[in-house]
């Protein structure tokens, strides 16, 4: 029997993730996500358009 | 405008940046995470066990350790929890595999606010390639940003 991965929603964009990109914790209050993180910390630039065209 | 040499980097300038080029404007001069990581961090490899890594970081006044590569990409990180294991398991086994990397232009206090939000203690900094550049410790991010705020504050 597999158990399902522990779900948590990014607190920045509300993607459901595996957990924490900064602590892995999958209880995280704070959680986020690898692109909000990397956004935040203009690692990567935010995207243009939401729907992505 | 009277320049002679004019290049286009074609990367872009967050590439420019995440390599550790230089910059100039209003923000060249705050401390970054390149600049604050510890460039003299214990690597192993993946082979390596862990009794004789540990021993090895602690000898040196370490409790962490990076995993790289030969190219010296980062594989993954033992912090003290990892390095308190088994100390006959492999490298491999009880590292924490593909860790969240930073990139050296980093803001250190940004980054600093985020380790103590989340009560991470350390965070490796590598080139956009992946290559180790240091590894950045809570404590140092929170000095550096605490030390160029008050140098600020002192100028104004």
């Amino acid at each position: 029997m597999t158990q399902a991965a522990p779900v948590v929603d990014c607190a920045a964009c509300g993607k459901a993730i595996d957990g924490c990109e900064l602590c892995e914790r999958p209880d995280c209050p704070t959680a986020i996500c690898y692109r909000c993180l990397s956004v935040a910390l203009r690692q990567a630039s935010p995207d243009l358009h939401d729907h992505g065209g | 405008m009277g320049f002679t040499e004019v290049y286009d980097y074609v990367a872009g300038i967050l590439d420019w940046l995440a390599a550790g080029g230089p910059i100039e404007g209003t923000s060249a001069g705050q401390p970054r995470a390149g600049d604050v990581a510890r460039g003299d961090v214990p690597t192993c490899g993946l082979d390596e066990r862990l009794g004789e890594v540990a021993a090895r970081a602690h000898a040196a006044g370490w409790d962490a350790c990076v995993v790289v590569n030969q190219e010296r990409v980062v594989l993954g990180l033992l912090r003290a929890k990892e390095l308190d294991g088994d100390p006959g398991s492999r490298i491999e086994a009880a590292m924490r595999p593909g860790p969240s990397t930073f990139r050296p232009h980093v803001p250190v206090a940004e980054l600093a606010h985020y380790l103590v939000d989340h009560d991470v203690e350390n965070a490796p900094i590598t080139t956009s390639d992946g290559r180790l550049v240091g590894l950045l410790l809570r404590d140092d991010a929170l000095r550096a940003a605490h030390g160029h705020h008050q140098a600020e504050g002192d100028a104004t």
